[in-house]
C-alpha cells in the first residue's frame, strides 16, 4: 500500500461517495425511517412490553437497553445499506466498474463507499440516542461515544462492502444476512446481559463485533468503567474489513 | 505521433478456457483504430485488459507511456472508457451521473458545469438531465453513457460497441462525435459489430477471432490483401459464392465461365468481406 496519503485518501474517498450522498441527500427521510422503524420498534416491545421481566444487572432495563438499540440501529442503519448499494451497483448497474476506471487508489474506493453508510449509521446513532435522552434522562452522553459511533458505522459498512463485493447473487447476501447479521443483532447483549449465557455460547458471542461495540457503549452512557479491549477488537475488525475489501478491489477478485 | 497504447503477448484464460490467445498491437496517437471479431472471439475480454478492468494472465499493457503493472493509476487519467453495457448508476439524475464521473476524474470544479452544458447540447440531452436514468430509454441512457465517457476530455477513448441500440440519427451524430474528438487530437479506440461502422471511421482495424487477432491493417489494405474485387454468384440451388480478385478484368474473365443462368454480380471488395473470410464463414472461398 504505497498510497496511504491521508489527505489525497480523504479528497478521493469523497469524490467516490458523492453519488451515494447526491441519493442520501434526496431520500434522507425515507432512508432514515427505513432504518429507525426496526430499532425503534425493539425499544417499544422489549423495553416498556417485555421489558419488566428481563434480567440486565442494571436496574432500570430501559437504561440497559437503550445502548443496545443505539448499536443495533448502528449495525441496522450502515450494513444493508452498505451492502445492497454495492451489490446492486456491482451486478444490475454496473456502475461499481465505472468507480474502478477512474484514477481513484483503490483504499479512497472502500473508504468512500463506506461514507454514505457512515452518515446514515450516525443520523440513526443521534436519533435513537435523542429518543433514548427522552425517555431515560439519567444515560450519559460523551463524544467518546460519537467516536464509538463512528467507529461502529465504520467498522459495519466495511463488512457491508466485504459481503456486497463476495456476494454473486442477491440471494447469497440475503442467506448471510440471515444467518450472521440477524443472530449478531440479537445475541450481541443489545437487548439481554449475556453475563448469563453458558461458557460456550459466550465465546461465540464475544467473536462478534456487535458485542464490543454494544459494550463499549453500554460503559460510556451507564458510566462504567470502558472496556477497552473491545474498543481494540473493535478496531481490530475495522482494519481487517477494510485490507480484505482493499485486497479484493486491488486484485479485482470479486 | 507515437505509440500510446501498445499491448504484447497479451492473454487471458478463465477456468482454463483461453479467451485471449495472445495479442499484440500498437495504436498509433491520433488513431481511429477499430477492433473486429465475430461474439466470443475475445473483443470485451481484450479492451477490459486494455483498460485496466482485468488482469491479464500473461502480457504487458502500455497506456499513454505507463505500464498498467506500475503505474496503473496515471494510465486511468488518459482514459475514458465507453462500456457495452450502460454502466450508469440509475438512483440518480442523469446530469448528478456525468457531474460524478467529472468529480472522479478531477476535474477542475468551475469547469465541470460549462462543460456538462456543452456536452448535453452537443448530445441533445438537455431535455432529460434531471430525469433518472431509470426513466430513460435505451438510446438516451447511451447517449448519457457516452458524455461520461468524454466529460474529463481523456486522451483516448475506448468505445466498446457504443452504437448499439441507438437509431440511425443517434448513430449518425455519433459517428461526428467520433470524428470531431479524433480531429481535436483523441486516440479512439473502437470495437463495433457493425463493419461499415469500422469501415467508414477508422484509419486502421484488427480482426480478432478465436482469441487472435487474424488481419491488421487499413480497411483498403485488408480488403486489398484479399483482392480488391468479389465477384459473388449463385449456383441453381441458390448456394451464395464469393470469389476475390486483384482486378476488375480477371474478375470478369472468371464471370465469363460461368453458366448463363447463374445469378452473378461483380463489386468492390469491402471489409465486411475479409471479415467473413477472416473469421473462416464457408461461404467464402477467400483469397484470390
Amino acid at each position: 500500500m504505497s498510497d496511504i496519503r491521508l489527505p489525497r485518501i480523504l479528497d478521493e474517498s469523497y469524490r467516490v461517495a458523492w453519488g451515494d450522498l447526491c441519493y442520501f441527500k434526496e431520500n434522507a427521510v425515507t432512508i432514515l425511517i427505513s432504518c429507525l422503524i426496526g430499532p425503534l420498534l425493539y425499544l417499544v416491545a422489549f423495553g416498556y412490553g417485555i421489558g419488566s421481566g428481563m434480567q440486565s444487572g442494571v436496574d432500570d432495563y430501559v437504561r440497559f437497553i437503550i445502548p443496545g438499540i443505539i448499536s443495533m440501529a448502528t449495525l441496522s442503519a450502515t450494513f444493508s445499506f452498505v451492502s445492497s448499494k454495492i451489490l446492486i451497483q456491482k451486478l444490475f448497474y454496473t456502475s461499481f466498474d465505472e468507480l474502478l476506471l477512474c484514477p481513484i487508489k483503490p483504499s479512497s474506493v472502500v473508504l468512500g463507499k463506506c461514507l454514505a453508510g457512515i452518515l446514515r449509521g450516525m443520523c440513526s446513532c443521534v436519533i435513537i440516542l435523542m429518543i433514548g435522552l427522552l425517555i431515560s434522562p439519567g444515560i450519559k452522553v460523551t463524544a467518546f461515544l460519537f467516536v464509538l459511533a463512528f467507529i461502529a458505522s465504520l467498522t459495519f459498512s466495511l463488512l457491508g462492502i466485504l459481503a456486497g463485493l463476495l456476494a454473486k447473487k442477491h440471494n447469497t447476501l440475503t442467506v448471510f444476512s440471515s444467518l450472521v447479521i440477524v443472530p449478531m443483532t440479537f445475541f450481541s447483549g443489545t437487548i439481554f446481559d449475556i453475563s448469563n449465557l453458558p461458557a460456550v455460547l459466550k465465546y461465540a458471542v464475544y467473536a462478534l463485533p456487535l458485542t464490543h461495540q454494544t459494550e463499549s457503549i453500554r460503559a460510556v452512557m451507564l458510566d462504567l468503567p470502558i472496556p477497552w479491549l473491545s474498543v481494540v477488537i473493535m478496531c481490530i475488525y475495522c482494519s481487517v474489513f477494510f485490507f480484505v475489501s482493499y485486497y479484493l478491489i486491488k486484485r479485482r477478485s470479486f | 505521433m507515437g505509440i500510446i497504447i501498445k499491448a504484447e503477448g497479451l492473454k487471458k484464460s478463465f477456468d482454463g478456457f483461453e479467451a485471449v490467445k495472445g495479442i499484440d498491437i500498437e495504436v498509433e496517437e491520433g488513431e481511429v483504430f477499430g477492433f473486429l471479431g465475430p461474439n466470443g472471439a475475445g473483443k470485451t475480454t481484450s479492451i477490459r485488459m486494455l483498460t485496466t478492468m482485468l488482469r491479464p494472465t500473461s502480457g504487458s499493457i502500455t497506456i499513454n507511456g505507463f505500464g498498467l503493472d506500475k503505474d496503473l493509476t496515471e494510465a486511468k487519467a488518459s482514459i475514458g472508457v465507453c462500456q457495452q453495457h450502460i454502466s450508469l448508476d440509475k438512483d440518480i439524475t442523469v446530469r448528478q451521473n456525468i457531474k460524478h464521473h467529472a468529480i472522479l476524474h478531477k476535474m477542475p470544479s468551475k469547469e465541470i458545469n460549462p462543460r456538462i452544458e456543452e456536452l448535453s447540447e452537443l448530445m441533445e440531452l438537455g431535455p432529460h438531465m434531471d430525469k433518472e436514468v431509470a426513466e430513460l430509454s435505451g438510446g438516451w441512457k447511451r447517449k448519457a453513457s457516452i458524455v461520461c465517457s468524454i466529460i474529463h476530455r481523456p486522451k483516448i477513448l475506448f468505445l466498446d460497441e457504443p452504437t448499439a441500440g441507438l437509431d440511425t440519427k443517434s448513430r449518425h451524430m455519433l459517428w461526428d462525435l467520433i470524428r470531431q474528438l479524433n480531429h481535436l487530437g483523441t486516440t479512439i479506440f473502437l470495437t463495433t459489430h457493425y463493419i461499415e461502422e469500422a469501415e467508414d471511421l477508422c484509419d486502421r482495424v484488427a480482426i480478432l477471432n478465436q482469441g487472435k487477432v487474424v488481419a491488421l491493417g487499413s480497411p483498403r489494405e485488408l480488403c486489398d490483401s484479399v483482392g480488391r474485387i468479389t465477384v459473388e454468384y449463385s449456383d441453381e440451388k441458390g448456394k451464395k459464392t464469393m470469389l476475390q480478385f486483384p482486378d476488375r478484368e480477371s474478375g470478369k474473365e472468371f464471370m465469363a465461365t460461368l453458366k448463363d443462368n447463374a445469378t452473378m454480380s461483380l463489386r468492390k471488395t469491402t471489409l465486411e468481406d475479409v471479415f467473413l473470410i477472416m473469421t473462416g464463414e464457408e461461404y467464402f472461398k477467400g483469397g484470390v
